[in-house]
């Protein structure tokens, strides 16, 4: 869904730290930020500087490549979510993706980032995310093996009688029953432990 | 193991986007396209002289897979973020088929090679209509495809 053209945003307060090891990439980056209005920005080529940024810096978005030498991505956003001082763990983040090795790709299912953009994506895309980024409500999840936002996203589809609801969708409306109610007794019954001979 | 935690989070960057002022959304992309563009030049000179390295590896069949996985990936984040599809799909396919030779162990330089050329012929027809450039993504990714992942 394309961002409405007419929506107006303000970011020329927020704080962005983008963070990409190949410095045209870096510059392309920063480029698009200035002109969506960012004027705080702090650059990094690697991951070390960009954690030094995060303890020394209050931010509001971190744009991250996934790939980059020593230290990547979703290695930067494990140890953001885990170990980073506690103002700054649930920053939000849009990881920046080429392509996927098969070794990486459960470290990019588990990294905890907000959103990941594909490459190529145009500037109207990465604003878009960062709008969705702003309005995302989502909870964050602490749990053993993943800090970061909640992944179950609940998708009804589009309502009854709207064009585009596939025939098997299942309906928000329960509708009537159809056999008469358990009385007490029937329910009791179905939790009642029962012997078993094994 | 412990229960997971959930945390309710509310995000300063929620209430910037929202304060009086700033830009629409249809300006805020126009001004990004227009600082982009800026950069563009040199980064499709650059772009020519990662593939000419790869140009090279392919000659020299000495390099080692990871370093053409990088060079390929590398020419990938940069066309990437300039919406340079056609260039990406080409080298996202080369990416795939040097990261399944990787897991078999077995490098393929011919298939490399076909890859790279393509890559240079895509980079230099980049202004022309990508409908007509997709018939070489699709030959490359026929290619890719005949090893298993």
């Amino acid at each position: 869904m394309a961002l409405d053209s007419q929506i107006r945003i303000n970011l020329d307060r927020s704080v962005v730290l983008l963070v990409d090891d190949n410095p045209q990439a870096l510059e392309a980056l920063t480029a698009m930020f200035r002109g969506f209005g960012v004027r705080k920005q702090f650059k990094c080529g690697s991951g070390a500087e960009a954690m030094h940024v995060v303890k020394t810096q209050e931010l509001d978005l971190i744009v991250i490549d996934s790939t980059m030498p020593d230290m990547d991505g979703y290695d930067f956003v494990q140890w953001l979510r885990r170990e980073a001082p506690d103002a700054a763990k649930f920053t939000p983040v849009i990881m920046l993706t080429g392509h996927a090795a098969r070794t990486v790709v459960e470290k990019s299912r588990d990294s905890g980032a907000n959103f990941v953009v594909s490459k190529p994506f145009t500037p109207e895309v990465l604003l878009q995310r960062v709008f969705w980024v702003a309005k995302d409500e989502r909870q964050m999840v602490v749990a053993e093996g993943y800090v970061g936002p909640d992944r179950r996203f609940k998708n009804l589809g589009p309502p009854l009688g709207v064009k585009g609801r596939r025939k098997d969708d299942l309906s928000t409306h329960v509708g009537a029953a159809k056999d008469p109610n358990l009385d007490q007794s029937d329910i009791d019954m179905l939790m009642r432990p029962a012997k078993v001979q094994l | 193991m412990s229960d997971p935690e959930f945390v309710k989070v509310k995000y300063r960057l929620t209430e910037q986007v929202a304060r009086p002022g700033g830009m629409t959304a249809g300006l805020a992309s126009e001004r990004a396209q227009r600082e982009l563009a800026a950069h563009a030049g040199d980064a499709m000179k650059s772009l020519s002289g990662m593939i000419g390295r790869l140009e090279v590896m392919c000659k020299e069949r000495t390099a080692s897979l990871d370093s053409v996985y990088e060079e390929g990936s590398t020419i990938l984040d940069i066309a990437g973020l300039f919406n340079k599809r056609v260039l990406c799909d080409a080298c996202y396919s080369l990416c795939e088929l040097v990261d399944r030779q990787r897991t078999h162990k077995r490098a393929d330089w011919t298939s490399i090679g076909v890859h790279v050329s393509a890559l240079r012929l895509l980079w230099t027809k980049d202004a022309e209509d990508p409908a007509s450039l997709k018939s070489v993504v699709d030959g490359l990714w026929t290619i890719t495809d005949r090893l298993n992942p």
